[in-house]
C-alpha cells in the first residue's frame, strides 16, 4: 500500500461532472487529481468504427441486473478518460420547470431542492463553454434562456423525410438542440456531419470532455491519472469527514490519496458502489446513507427505436448520430388516467449498417440471405428515430452490492429496475405514435424496436429533506458534506431529455459553489 | 484516400497482429483466415462450429474471418474488447460465453440432426437457427439461446459489413475521421 501526497480535491471518474468539477476547481486554485479507472484516451485515439466505438463502453465491473427491466449498463456507461460522454451523441435539451417540481405540480415523482430558474443561468454558461448549435426559437417547447451560440447543424434528406410524417399529423419538429460546431468555435472545427458520433468525435466538433473541461483542468494544473480504479471513500474516525479515497493501480497495488474533498463522479451505477461500499462502523449502511435512501429511485428512460423503408434514398448514413430534427410536442405528463410522463423524439439518426442501432439490427429477426437483401437495401432507404419517455423515481428501483466480487475483492453492484405501468403505457403510445408518424412519411414498411434504456439517473438523488435524499442542493453528500457527488445520479427525477446538459449544468453550479465556500467545506 | 489493398489492411478497424513462420504480420480476419492462422483460445470444434454457424446466419461471414475476429477479440481484456457481445450485460470472460454457447449448439445439432453443424442441410440449420432466434430450444443449458443468436449474428453483420471493405461493397461512403491504426 501507498500513501500519496495530499491534494485539495480528488475527483474520481473524468467524464461529463467530473471534467466539469476538476476545471472549475482547478481554476479556482485548488490542487485535484483526477482518477479514472479506464485508459488514457486521446483525440486521436478515437477510430471511425461501430466496431472499434466498443472500447469506449465498459464492460467491467459486472452489474449484475435483476428486475423485469434492463437499464442497459454497458450501452450507456463509459470507460477510459470522458467516460461515457466519450459516445453520447451530444443531443442537449434542458430540463423543463415542470421536471423539477413534479411532486407539487402533479402529485408525483419528486421535487428538485431548487427551481429551473436557480438552473438556468448555468445551462447558458456550458452552452457558451461548449459551443452550442440550435435555433431557440424554431425549438418552440424550450424554457427560458440565452440563444444557442451557433446556429442550427443541417438537415440533410433522411431528416426532410421524416419531416413529412410529423407535418401530415400535425407534429412539430425544430433543429436539435445539440453540443455539436454548427461552425468554427473556440479554434475547434464545424462538424462534417459523417455520422461517427458515437464512436468517439476526433475533430473535437462535439463536446466531450477531451474538448472542453479536461483540457481546462490540465491547464489550470489538475492532473489525471488513468488505470486507478477507486474502491471506497475514507473517512475520519468520527465519521464526519472524508480524508481521502482508497484505489487499486492496474498491478492490483493498493494506494490510498488523501484530499480534503472528495468529488465522487463515476456515473450513476459506481458512484452508489463506491459510497455502499464505503460503509464503516459510524457509517454501516454506505456513506451518505443516514436516510436510507442512498442506492434508491434508479431511473433509466424508456425508449423506443422506430424504424422504416423509403422509396427514395435517404443518406441515413450521413449528419450526426444523435438525429437531424428534434420534437417535444407530447411532452405534457398527465397524458391520461393511465399514461403519466413527458416524451421526445430526436428524428434522423445517423445510422450505420452494423452495431445495436444499426441497419442490421433493426430487422434482428432476419438472417441468411434475407438479412443481405435487406441491409443491402436498408444502407439507402433506412430511415430511424427514437423516441425517449419519462420514468418516475421509484424507491424500489435500486443499485446494491451484490454477493459476486470485481478483481480487487469490491462487491459488484446489483440492480433491481422495474418500469410501472404509466411508462410501459407511455412508451407503447409512443411505439404505435412513432409507427405512424413514418406512415405518414411515406414509409413503404414501418415497424419499431422493442424497450431499450437510455440514460441511468438517481440513486444519490438530491433534496432539501436529509431524511429523504443523499445530497444537499449542491450535490454535498447530508451526511459528510465535504463528499460531492458528480453526475445525473443526484437527478430527483428523469423527465424524457438526454441527462448530459444537465449533468454538466448542476455539477457547474455546485463546483462554483464549492470553490466559493471551500473555507467552510474543509473547515 | 483510395481504398488500396495495403490502405484496407490498416484501415478495416479489424486488423489482427499474428505470428507466422517467426514473423509477426498484420493481417485482416479474412487475410488470416485465408493463410488458416493458428487459433489461440478456440478450439477447432468451437472454430469450426462458429464459422458454421455464422456462415448459416450471412454467408460469407466465414470466409471474412469471423472465427479469427471472434478468436483474437477472446484474448482481450473486456473493457478493450471489439464484440458486439460487449453492448449487452454479460459477464466476463467472454470466452465463457462463446465456449458454452458453441458447446451448447454442438450438443443440439447432434441431439436433433445427428450431425455437425457444419454438416446440417440448409433447411435443419435454419430451424436450428430459428430456435435459438426464438428460444425454443430444448434441453439448452448454456447462455440464453436469443442472446447467442443476436451475438453470433452480430459478429458476422461486423466482419462482412462493418468494415471499409463491406462498406464498399454495400456501395455507401465509409467517410472515416480517422484510420484505424495498423498493428504490429
Amino acid at each position: 500500500m501507498t500513501q500519496r501526497a495530499k491534494v485539495d480535491v480528488v475527483v474520481v471518474g473524468s467524464g461529463a461532472a467530473g471534467s466539469v468539477y476538476a476545471a472549475v476547481l482547478a481554476e479556482a486554485g485548488k490542487s485535484v487529481l483526477v482518477l479514472e479507472k479506464g485508459a488514457d484516451r486521446k483525440l486521436s485515439d478515437l477510430y471511425s468504427s461501430q466496431i472499434w466505438a466498443r472500447r469506449l463502453k465498459s464492460a467491467a465491473p459486472h452489474v449484475v441486473e435483476e428486475g423485469k427491466d434492463s437499464i442497459w449498463y454497458n450501452f450507456n456507461a463509459g470507460h477510459g478518460y470522458g467516460g461515457a460522454a466519450m459516445h453520447h451523441y451530444g443531443v442537449w435539451p434542458r430540463y423543463h420547470p415542470e421536471d423539477m417540481l413534479e411532486q407539487t405540480r402533479y402529485g408525483k415523482g419528486l421535487d428538485w431542492p431548487f427551481d429551473y430558474e436557480q438552473l438556468r443561468p448555468w445551462y447558458d454558461q456550458v452552452q457558451e463553454d461548449v459551443g452550442m448549435s440550435g435555433d431557440a426559437d424554431k425549438e418552440i417547447w424550450r424554457p427560458p434562456g440565452a440563444p444557442y451560440p451557433l446556429p442550427p447543424l443541417p438537415v440533410f434528406e433522411h431528416g426532410r423525410i421524416l419531416a413529412r410524417g410529423f407535418a401530415a399529423l400535425d407534429l412539430r419538429t425544430s433543429p436539435v438542440p445539440m453540443a455539436i460546431l454548427s461552425r468554427e468555435y473556440k479554434g475547434r472545427p464545424a462538424c462534417i456531419y459523417d455520422s461517427w458520433c458515437d464512436a468517439g468525435c476526433p475533430t473535437g466538433a462535439l463536446a466531450n470532455p477531451l474538448v472542453e473541461y479536461l483540457p481546462r483542468a490540465v491547464q489550470a494544473g489538475a492532473v489525471m491519472q488513468p488505470h486507478s480504479y477507486v474502491t471506497r471513500v475514507l473517512t475520519d474516525r468520527a465519521g464526519k469527514q472524508a480524508t481521502g479515497v482508497e484505489y487499486y493501480d492496474n498491478d492490483g497495488v493498493r494506494h490510498e490519496q488523501a484530499a480534503d474533498a472528495v468529488v465522487v463522479a463515476a456515473f450513476t451505477v459506481e458512484n452508489c458502489r463506491i459510497l455502499l461500499n464505503s460503509a464503516t462502523g459510524v457509517h454501516s449502511d454506505g456513506l451518505g446513507n443516514s436516510s436510507g435512501t442512498l442506492g434508491h429511485y434508479l431511473m433509466s428512460h424508456p425508449a423506443v427505436s422506430v424504424f422504416g423503408l423509403f422509396k427514395e434514398e435517404t443518406h441515413c448514413y450521413y449528419g450526426v448520430t444523435g438525429g437531424q430534427l428534434f420534437s417535444q410536442d407530447g411532452f405534457e405528463k398527465d397524458k391520461s388516467k393511465d399514461i403519466f410522463g413527458s416524451r421526445q423524439w430526436e428524428i434522423g439518426l445517423g445510422t450505420k449498417p452494423n452495431d445495436l442501432l444499426g441497419v442490421a439490427m433493426s430487422r434482428a429477426d432476419l438472417f441468411g440471405n434475407d438479412l443481405h437483401e435487406f441491409v443491402r437495401h436498408g444502407v439507402r432507404h433506412f430511415g430511424a428515430m427514437v423516441g425517449v419517455c419519462e420514468c418516475l423515481p421509484h424507491a424500489a428501483n435500486r443499485i446494491e452490492l451484490a454477493d459476486g466480487k470485481d478483481r480487487f475483492g469490491m462487491p459488484l453492484a446489483r440492480v433491481n429496475f422495474n418500469l410501472d405501468d404509466y411508462a410501459r403505457n407511455l412508451w407503447q403510445q409512443t411505439a404505435d405514435l412513432g409507427v405512424q408518424i413514418f406512415q405518414a412519411a411515406g414509409a413503404t414498411e414501418a415497424w419499431h424496436s422493442p424497450p431499450g434504456g437510455q440514460h441511468i439517473m438517481g440513486g444519490t438523488i438530491m433534496g432539501a429533506d436529509r431524511t429523504a435524499s443523499v445530497t444537499n442542493e449542491y450535490a454535498q453528500l447530508h451526511d459528510v458534506p465535504n463528499v460531492i457527488i458528480g453526475g445525473p445520479s443526484v437527478f430527483p427525477t428523469s423527465s424524457s431529455v438526454n441527462s448530459t446538459f444537465t449533468a454538466h449544468a448542476v455539477a457547474l453550479r455546485s463546483a462554483r459553489h464549492i470553490a466559493e465556500h471551500w473555507g467552510g467545506l474543509v473547515g | 484516400m483510395p481504398l488500396t489493398r495495403r490502405n484496407f489492411v490498416k484501415q478495416s478497424g479489424l486488423a489482427l497482429s499474428v505470428t507466422v513462420a517467426g514473423k509477426t504480420l498484420c493481417l485482416t480476419p479474412r487475410q488470416a483466415y485465408a493463410q488458416g492462422v493458428a487459433f489461440t483460445n478456440l478450439s477447432q470444434v468451437e472454430v469450426d462450429t462458429l464459422e458454421a454457424i455464422c456462415e448459416r446466419l450471412l454467408p460469407g461471414a466465414r470466409e471474412e474471418g469471423v472465427a479469427q475476429f471472434v478468436d483474437k477479440q477472446l484474448a482481450l481484456d473486456p473493457n478493450d474488447s471489439l464484440l458486439f457481445l460487449k453492448c449487452f450485460n454479460v459477464e466476463p470472460p467472454y470466452l465463457a460465453f462463446y465456449r458454452s454457447a458453441l458447446a451448447e449448439i454442438v450438443r443440439l445439432s447432434e441431439a436433433t440432426y445427428s450431425r455437425a453443424v457444419a454438416d446440417l442441410d440448409e433447411a435443419s440449420a435454419t430451424r436450428l437457427i430459428e430456435s435459438l432466434r426464438d428460444g425454443t430450444t430444448e434441453d439448452w443449458n448454456g447462455p440464453p439461446p436469443p442472446l447467442v443468436y443476436h451475438a453470433l449474428r452480430n459478429d458476422a453483420v461486423d466482419v462482412v459489413y462493418g468494415t471499409m471493405e463491406g462498406f464498399a461493397d454495400l456501395g455507401i461512403p465509409f467517410l472515416a475521421h480517422i484510420e484505424p491504426p495498423a498493428v504490429t
